[in-house]
């Protein structure tokens, strides 16, 4: 029993020397969403708390994210978030996916399905309310009409 | 030591909570959808006006002005075969049909001969290929709800893509009124007899032929 703890400590302290890439940057792109369309102040703000952690160029890191297997774990999400749809690109998108990614999001947000619930478990001002989430798909789904 | 211990159980635990929840979203993702469905259709009645102008435009009609071809290309004929696979699939409400139909697409797309398309139209069918294959991966791997909103997409891309490039088949473009929150959506179809893919047996009779092409 002893043995196995020490290994245990001793593998969880090891893992914690492996580097991992953060999704960090300063710079806002021209083809970021916010400046590509005009997205009012409060629906920036909505997108920067809710979505932009996990879908844009910029994450901004929870207390717990140094510690592995935690940075794998959110490093990979991340990853994985940026490809389905990375707002910090989107001006960078043809019109065609530009619109079928509104879509995708509209249809994400009505269903619940984002932002994910694990997320919102830690991050509890990224939780929609139900006024916020209509403002939202009202904001997106102008926007996917006027492309 | 026990504090080790325990930061390691409390990111173990944080770990696993994350996957739980995720599963439980995707298992039952039917409650809220309709809930909310309806409250949009409430809210954006105002706006039914507006969409309807959009019933008949696919993507490419409207603002990127393809250049329409009445070739009869045999070229798009794999991509075009898959696509009636997914189709037939979701009119029987087959999930793993449909799927199937997608990593069959997904392979006609690897497969597709670009040495033979002029350059406006290479760049054209780039960004439209760009846009399926992501509709295509999401198909092999959603719900069958999922599917459809992919499908949906997947079948103006295939419609731009025919239009693009010609094709030596005869096909049916369908228009459903009811889907998507009675926007309505298109399909494509090898028949004239309507079965509707994207409400399934719920109502498999719905939709109009809009276009035949050839």
């Amino acid at each position: 029993m002893k043995k196995i703890v020490l290994f245990l400590i001793i593998a969880f302290v090891g893992i914690q020397f492996i580097p991992t890439t953060r999704n960090e940057s300063t710079e806002i792109l021209e083809t970021d969403f916010t400046q590509s369309f005009e997205v009012p102040q409060d629906i920036q703000s909505l997108l920067k708390t809710s979505c932009y952690d996990c879908h844009s160029n910029n994450t901004s890191y929870p207390w717990y994210n140094k510690i592995q297997p935690v940075s794998w774990f959110l490093e990979n999400h991340i990853n994985e978030g940026k490809s389905e749809l990375n707002f910090s690109e989107f001006g960078s998108y043809s019109k065609r996916k530009q619109k079928s990614k509104l879509k995708a999001i509209i249809n994400q947000i009505k269903d619940d399905e984002m932002p994910l619930s694990s997320y919102e478990l830690i991050h509890q001002n990224a939780k929609l309310s139900k006024i916020q989430k209509e403002e939202l798909l009202n904001c997106m789904t102008k926007l996917r009409d006027s492309l | 030591m026990k504090k080790t211990i325990f930061i390691l159980a409390l990111s173990l635990l944080s770990l696993s909570a994350c996957k739980n929840d995720k599963k439980q979203t995707e298992k039952n993702p039917m409650q809220p959808q309709e809930m909310n469905m309806k409250e949009m259709d409430m809210k954006s009645s105002d706006d039914h006006e507006k969409d309807d102008h959009d019933h008949n435009a696919t993507m490419g009609d409207k603002d990127r002005h393809i250049n329409a071809t009445t070739d009869k290309n045999t070229a798009t004929s794999g991509i075009i075969d898959s696509y009636l696979q997914i189709k037939n699939a979701l009119t029987e409400d087959n999930k793993e049909g449909a799927a199937a139909g997608g990593n069959m697409m997904l392979t006609a797309f690897s497969k597709f001969d670009m040495s033979k398309l002029t350059e406006t139209q290479h760049k054209e069918y780039m960004e439209i290929i760009e846009d399926a294959k992501e509709q295509a991966e999401h198909i092999v791997k959603s719900p069958i709800d999922h599917q459809r909103e992919h499908f949906e997409n997947l079948s103006i891309d295939v419609n731009d893509l025919i239009t693009l490039l010609g094709t030596d088949k005869t096909l049916y473009q369908t228009f459903c009124p009811m889907y998507n929150n009675k926007k309505g959506a298109i399909w494509l179809s090898e028949t004239d007899e309507i079965k509707n893919p994207f409400l399934g047996s719920k109502m498999l009779t719905c939709g109009k032929v809009q276009k035949q092409i050839n």
